[in-house]
C-alpha cells in the first residue's frame, strides 16, 4: 500500500514532495478568500498524509483550475492537477463533496450532453434549479438573459447523439467493472 | 481555402454575438470559417488527473472530425481552445491513451490535428500589418483594456500562445485597429469561471476588482476572447448595487474588429450585452443602422 502523497503524486503526475511552502500559489489564488486552507496548506496536508481531512474539505471543490498557482510555482508543481486528483479520490472513496451543489452541476452537465450531444444553458439551469431546490435565486437575472435572447428556449441536437450516448454507456460499463481506462485487449476477452 | 471551425456550445447559444462577429470578420479578412459537421460539446474542462482519460473522449471526437475536415481546426471560445489544444498535446505524448479513446469512439483519430485560436491565425497567418491595412474605420482614441483571463494563457508549457505574465496578443490586435490599448494589473487574473453557478458571490467579487482596476487605468471598455469572462464581468453589472463603478462595457475582440473593418451593424452582435457598448462608437460615426 502506497502512502497518500505517493498516490496523489502518481495520479496528478506532480512532484508534490518538492513544495517548500513559499506561498506564491496562495498569494495569487483568486478564490482563496473562500477556502479553509488554500493551495499551499493543501499541498502540506498531502505531504503529511491527512487524507480524510483533505477529501472532506470544500477547498478541492472551489478550485476554478485557473492555473495561476501552477504558473508561478518555483518547483513547477501544477497544483490544479493535484486538486483534480483529490476530487477524483474523494468521489472514488464515496466521500460526499463538501460543496454538494458543485457536484450536482457537474452531473447535470454530463446528463445534458449525454442527451443532446451539446450543452444547452436553458435545460441545464432549469434542471439545476429543480435539483438544488434553489428555485428563486437568480430568477430575475435568468429572465433578463432569456429576454435578451442569450438563452434560446429549445435546444439543438446533433445527428451523432446516438453515438455520443453509446460512448457514455460504454464508459459507465467500464467504470462499473472498475476499469476506468480499459484497453482494447481487455475488451476482446 | 475555408478553415475548419469549431464554435462550441456557448457560441451557438449565450455568446452568439461572438460567433456572428467572428465569422463575419474572418470572411472579411479572407480566412473564412467552415463549421465542423455535427459537432458535440468539447467537455468544457480539461481533465487534469492522469487516469481520467475518459474525459478526453469528447474533445478527441472533435479532433477526429477536424482530421476529416483537413487536419486543422480553429476556435473563438477560449475554453474550447484550451480543452482542444491540451487534449491534442496530451494525446501526442500518450499513444496508449489515444488507443483506448479510439476504442470508445469507434472512429480512429491519428493524433496530428493542428488546433489554433483565431487570434493566432490573425497574428501568424494574416499578420498585424495586414490587419492594420484593412481597417476602414480606425478606432483612434478609444481606450480599451485587454482582459486575457486564464484559459488562453495557462499553463504556458501546453498552451504556448503568449507569455502568461506579460501577454500582448490582444494588445497587438487592438492596436492594429487604432485603439489606445491599456495595460492593467488584473489583465490575467481569473474571473471565477464556473463558480458563477454555485458560488456566484466569488465571481462577483472578482469582477468588481477587475472592473474597478480597468476603470482606474482609464479604460472605456474591457476586451476579452472568452465567453465565460464576458459573462462574469458583464452580467453582474446589472444587478449588483453598491459598486463604486460606472458601467463598463465588456466586448469580444471580434466585435471591435467588426466595427473597425467597417462591417454592417447586424454582425456586431452587441444587442445581448448587459452594458450597452454602442455609445462607444458614436464618435466614429459607426452606428447600427
Amino acid at each position: 500500500m502506497q502512502d497518500f502523497m505517493t498516490e496523489m503524486s502518481t495520479l496528478s503526475e506532480q512532484p508534490i514532495s518538492l513544495c517548500f511552502h513559499c506561498h506564491k500559489c496562495t498569494a495569487g489564488c483568486p478564490v482563496v478568500a473562500e477556502m479553509e486552507y488554500g493551495p499551499d496548506r493543501i499541498l502540506r496536508m498531502v505531504q503529511l498524509g491527512e487524507r480524510e481531512r483533505l477529501l472532506q474539505s470544500r477547498d478541492i471543490w472551489l478550485c476554478a483550475a485557473c492555473e495561476t498557482c501552477g504558473t508561478r510555482c518555483p518547483n513547477e508543481i501544477d497544483i490544479a492537477k493535484v486538486m483534480d486528483a483529490l476530487r477524483m479520490e474523494a468521489l472514488r472513496s464515496g466521500i460526499a463533496p463538501a460543496e454538494p451543489d458543485a457536484a450536482k452541476f457537474h452531473k447535470l452537465f454530463l446528463f445534458v450532453v449525454q442527451t443532446l450531444g451539446r450543452s444547452h444553458e436553458a435545460s441545464l439551469l432549469i434542471a439545476y434549479k429543480l435539483w438544488t431546490m434553489n428555485l428563486l435565486a437568480d430568477m430575475d437575472s435568468g429572465m433578463k438573459l432569456f429576454l435578451k435572447g442569450k438563452v434560446p428556449l429549445l435546444p439543438k441536437t446533433i445527428k451523432g447523439r446516438q453515438q455520443v450516448k453509446r460512448i457514455f454507456v460504454k464508459s459507465a460499463e467500464a467504470m462499473a467493472k472498475g476499469q476506468p481506462s480499459p484497453t482494447p485487449a481487455q475488451e476482446a476477452k | 481555402m475555408a478553415i475548419p471551425y469549431f464554435p462550441g456550445c456557448t457560441l451557438s447559444t449565450k455568446a452568439n454575438g461572438y460567433d456572428r462577429s467572428g465569422r463575419a470578420v474572418a470572411q472579411a479578412l479572407g480566412l473564412e470559417f467552415q463549421e465542423l459537421d455535427e459537432w458535440q460539446c468539447c467537455g468544457a474542462t480539461f481533465p487534469l488527473a492522469t487516469d481520467n482519460a475518459m474525459a478526453l473522449i469528447a474533445p478527441t471526437r472533435l479532433l477526429r472530425q477536424a482530421q476529416e475536415a483537413g487536419g486543422q481546426v480553429t476556435t473563438l471560445c477560449a475554453v474550447c481552445f484550451h480543452v482542444l489544444r491540451r487534449t491534442q498535446n496530451f494525446l501526442q505524448g500518450h499513444p496508449d491513451a489515444l488507443e483506448r479513446i479510439n476504442w470508445f469512439t469507434e472512429e480512429p483519430y491519428l493524433g496530428n490535428v493542428r488546433v489554433t485560436h483565431f487570434l493566432e491565425l490573425l497574428r501568424d497567418q494574416l499578420t498585424w500589418e495586414n490587419l492594420r491595412a484593412k481597417v476602414a474605420q480606425p478606432l483612434k482614441g478609444l481606450r480599451v483594456a485587454p482582459y486575457y483571463g486564464c484559459l488562453l494563457l495557462r499553463p504556458q508549457s501546453e498552451i504556448c500562445l503568449d507569455d502568461p505574465d506579460d501577454p500582448h496578443i490582444l494588445h497587438d490586435c487592438l492596436a492594429a485597429l487604432g485603439c489606445e490599448v491599456i495595460t492593467f494589473p488584473y489583465q490575467s487574473e481569473c474571473c471565477g469561471s464556473y463558480l458563477a453557478v454555485n458560488k456566484p458571490e466569488v465571481p462577483q467579487q472578482l469582477a468588481q476588482d477587475i472592473l474597478a482596476s480597468a476603470q482606474r487605468h482609464g479604460a472605456q471598455a474591457i476586451v476579452t476572447a472568452c465567453p465565460l469572462c464576458q459573462y462574469n464581468l458583464d452580467y453582474p453589472q446589472q444587478s449588483v448595487s453598491g459598486w463604486a463603478l460606472k458601467p463598463l462595457p465588456v466586448l469580444y475582440f471580434t466585435q471591435l474588429m467588426a466595427v473597425a473593418l467597417g462591417l454592417p451593424g447586424e454582425v456586431w452582435g452587441m444587442e445581448e450585452h448587459i452594458v450597452d457598448p454602442l455609445p462607444l462608437f458614436a464618435p466614429y460615426g459607426a452606428t447600427v443602422a
